[in-house]
């Protein structure tokens, strides 16, 4: 017996693996309500603990590598190209001028939609707090697209938080440890979001295929689906606020497995390969944060005044207009419709449309086709419209002072 | 083949020595870098150092066993990382390392033309394993990129032909 264990010894060490990690395996799927296999969203506490054990053997010599980069970045930054930093400051303040005349004009907007919103109860939530955090390593493996960033739960980081930065969605964090946290991509083939199509208003669900890219799955066949159309998020997920950007529609394929069924292939608003800073948001509440308040208070107090005085412009801009006589007649009825020649051939058009003029209220002998009629009754005429008998033109109208 | 799993056929010639410092920090110089590597290419992640490291140390040591352990502890490692379940590249590595280990039993480790032509087989055997474990075994709906998975084991041989001669030389001379 002895010697069969040590004739055998290395087949029986591989065995003894397999079977140890074929049974762990088992233990971290179970079968879904619909029959298919899935593995568990959450880890058990063994599982957690070998994860964790990895994150504290690899986290240190990543965060020394990424803070070198970025000290490296950061010297020749601030110290060595420093060319054209005025013009970008100068074009920089130009900017947030702009941005802060736009958001006092839209301050006001945003104030009624939250007084209706709340007259409706609507649940609209916005973006409360969010948590800076650097991403600084990965799975390692082109199957799985996670990341880590160097916030965890000493930041009060927490699963199912929101990851995006500011060009669009990311991913969410799938697992906390003490001092970093792992995120799930929106590439990854296990993630998912409700996303919606900004202009057709087509829903789905957005997940990344096997060479990571972006796709909406499970949409039916809908021709209006272009690319280039805007994929925001639904809000139905829980997870991600509503009316985030999450890319645009790059091409519309056919779903290989379903008949009447596509797949929109997305290319993502943010650089998801390219990650440094993202954001974690931490809550969100149905009224703005402070510091929004804030800055809003601050742009109004800035150009409040400026934005009242180009509404002002305009609302007398748009009230001249509407008194001023236009060429056109607005009481005159449609063209008619050009009738069908006798051979059934519509009329070949003439010429461009003359516009019909209104009829002046004092017509003179300037006025294209109408004829001055001679006084004949001078008594009806007023006392200050005096006519010249030995001419025929009338008296000039008498100016008010 | 039931020769070459024995262990009494193992052969001790031509079985080298490192110091204990390489055989501590080369497998974890091989995680660190591999998962921070693919933040740096960018999309092109194609190799797997712990494999690597795995299949050199089971050829020139060769051990099935050694192998296998470092194999199966380097695969789980590098699951921890991921959002996968713990086991799928821990099983492909200890069977990559196995093999490695026993097949460095019978062939010449020192020419660098076997090595990698092994290092290919291995690294598409792997890939093989990965794809037969999640849409088998487990019965996971997952897709896979065959591409990536070849120009994974053609990136494999081509660092392996770098750093395969470099930690040559840190073996100890009798």
């Amino acid at each position: 017996m002895e010697s069969f264990f040590v004739r055998y010894r290395n087949l029986l060490v591989l065995l003894a693996l397999l079977l140890a990690q074929i049974i762990g395996l088992a233990m971290q799927v179970h079968r879904a309500d619909n029959g298919r296999h899935s593995l568990d969203p959450r880890d058990s506490a063994g599982v957690r603990l070998i994860r964790l054990w990895a994150d504290a053997v690899v986290t240190p010599p990543e965060e020394f590598f990424h803070s070198t980069k970025m000290g490296t970045i950061w010297i020749w930054q601030n110290y060595f190209d420093l060319r054209h930093t005025h013009e970008e400051n100068v074009d920089l303040q130009k900017t947030i001028d702009r941005l802060r005349l736009e958001q006092a004009a839209l301050l006001e907007d945003a104030k009624q939609g939250q007084r209706l919103q709340a007259m409706l109860d609507f649940k609209e939530k916005y973006i409360y707090t969010t948590q800076p955090a650097q991403a600084i390593g990965s799975s390692g493996s082109d199957s799985s697209r996670v990341f880590y960033i160097d916030k965890g739960a000493d930041y009060k980081l927490d699963r199912d938080m929101a990851v995006i930065t500011a060009d669009g969605i990311v991913g969410k964090v799938r697992e906390v440890f003490p001092h970093t946290a792992q995120v799930l991509g929106i590439n990854d083939q296990t993630s998912g979001a409700g996303v919606i199509l900004e202009t057709t208003r087509v829903r789905g669900i957005l997940r990344g295929n096997a060479n990571g890219r972006l796709q909406i799955v499970g949409v039916l066949a809908d021709q209006r689906i272009q690319p280039g159309e805007k994929v925001l998020t639904a809000g139905g997920d829980q997870i991600f606020p509503r009316g985030l950007p999450v890319g645009v529609v790059e091409k519309v394929v056919t779903d290989p497995d379903r008949d009447g069924f596509i797949d929109i292939l997305v290319k993502p608003a943010a650089h998801i390969d390219r990650l440094d800073e993202v954001l974690v948001i931490t809550s969100t509440q149905p009224r703005f944060s402070d510091e929004q308040q804030s800055d809003l208070a601050t742009s109004e107090a800035v150009k409040g005044a400026e934005v009242a005085a180009i509404k002002e412009q305009q609302k007398a801009s748009q009230i001249m207009a509407e008194r001023l006589p236009g060429l056109t007649d607005p009481n005159a009825p449609p063209p008619a419709p050009v009738a069908p020649a006798a051979n059934g051939q519509t009329p070949a058009p003439t010429g461009p449309p003359v516009p019909k003029l209104l009829q002046p209220q004092r017509p003179d002998r300037y006025t294209p086709g109408a004829a001055v009629r001679p006084a004949v009754d001078t008594s009806n005429s007023t006392p200050k419209q005096k006519t010249n008998p030995d001419s025929d033109e009338p008296a000039p109208a008498r100016r008010n002072p | 083949m039931m020769d070459v799993l024995g262990a009494d056929y193992r052969r001790n010639l031509g079985v080298r020595r490192f110091p204990l410092l390489v055989y501590a920090l080369t497998p974890l110089l091989a995680l660190m870098l591999q998962a921070w590597l693919p933040r740096l290419v960018q999309g092109y992640a194609w190799f797997d150092l712990p494999l690597l490291v795995t299949i050199y140390f089971a050829l020139v040591r060769r051990d099935p066993i050694q192998g296998t352990l470092m194999g199966a502890s380097l695969g789980i490692f590098e699951d921890a990382l991921t959002n996968h379940a713990l086991g799928v590249n821990g099983i492909a590595k200890t069977v990559a390392g196995f093999l490695a280990g026993s097949v460095g039993v019978r062939i010449d480790v020192e020419n660098h033309t076997i090595r990698l032509l092994l290092t290919f087989l291995l690294s598409a055997l792997c890939s093989g394993i990965y794809v037969f474990i999640y849409r088998i075994l487990l019965g996971l709906d997952f897709q896979w990129n065959w591409f990536s998975e070849l120009m994974t084991a053609v990136g494999n041989v081509v660092i392996a032909a770098v750093v395969f001669p470099l930690i040559d030389r840190t073996q100890i001379l009798d």
